[in-house]
């Protein structure tokens, strides 16, 4: 999947020290988002993109993420990486939207199929509270 | 990035609304509790769910993308960023901080607008 190749290509960008220190953190999320979207925005799709990071420190407390979306799933989708090294934890999402009138349920375009999930239906669009929960659970380390 | 900011609001989004009904959804599933290891998934997932049904229940001609991250507050440290790859004029950006004693809530919501 050309996402999820993008998206881990740029989380190992983080892997130049393995100590954590505040300011050094703060910029890698920054150049991790940055880059994972204009290297997703480089495939040349007709999408709109989203892209999130967290870092978090190994042997500290817990962390849990989650994720709903309501959209079109016949043309949008969503990819996660999950990254670690010997100190810390990173969790990249990155969500594709497709631009312009949602599709017919028997009208997709291939490019569609590169970030479709598994689980897509063919639904019409708008189909009211119908989402799409997408949990990324990484780190569960307790106190010590 | 920014801290205790919401971002901009932008042209047809309404960050502001989307803000407070986050708010909300937050101070109902976390308000007086914990950090709990038992719980905590069906904390973030009820956060986003609630968050995601009161959005769509305004009605409007928005995709949405709602994440949330709760963090055990401790000593150490944690980051999140993100980038959007979008029409500035119609999509919009809404991010809400939240604690208590024994954790840390970031909730980020995500709107683009349905071309129709």
């Amino acid at each position: 999947m050309e996402d999820y190749q993008a998206a881990e290509e740029t989380a190992f960008v983080v892997d130049e020290l393995t100590q954590l220190g505040r300011a050094r953190c703060e910029s890698w999320t920054t150049n991790v988002v940055e880059q994972t979207s204009s290297q997703l925005t480089k495939l040349g799709e007709p999408l709109k993109y989203v892209v999130t990071c967290v870092i978090m420190q190994k042997n500290a407390a817990g962390l849990h993420t989650a994720s709903s979306c309501f959209w079109d799933s016949s043309a949008d989708g969503s990819c996660t990486v999950r990254w670690e090294n010997k100190t810390m934890y990173c969790i990249v999402g990155a969500f594709g939207l497709g631009i312009g009138p949602p599709s017919p349920a028997d009208d997709l375009p291939p490019v569609v199929h590169l970030l479709t999930p598994a689980m897509n239906s063919v639904n019409s669009f708008l189909v009211l509270f119908k989402s799409v929960l997408w949990h990324s659970q990484n780190v569960e380390e307790k106190n010590k | 990035m920014e801290e205790y900011h919401r971002h901009c609001d932008e042209v047809g989004f309404n960050a502001e609304e989307a803000h407070n009904i986050v708010k909300e959804c937050v101070d109902g599933v976390l308000g007086g509790e914990d950090y709990d290891h038992n719980n905590i998934n069906q904390w973030t997932a009820s956060i986003v769910e609630q968050s995601l049904t009161h959005l769509v229940k305004l009605g409007k001609a928005y995709k949405y993308i709602v994440t949330c991250a709760v963090v055990q507050k401790s000593a150490y440290g944690f980051h999140t960023a993100s980038s959007c790859f979008w029409d500035t004029t119609s999509d919009g950006t809404c991010t809400v901080r939240w604690e208590n004693r024994t954790m840390n809530c970031i909730v980020n919501v995500f709107a683009i607008a349905i071309v129709l």
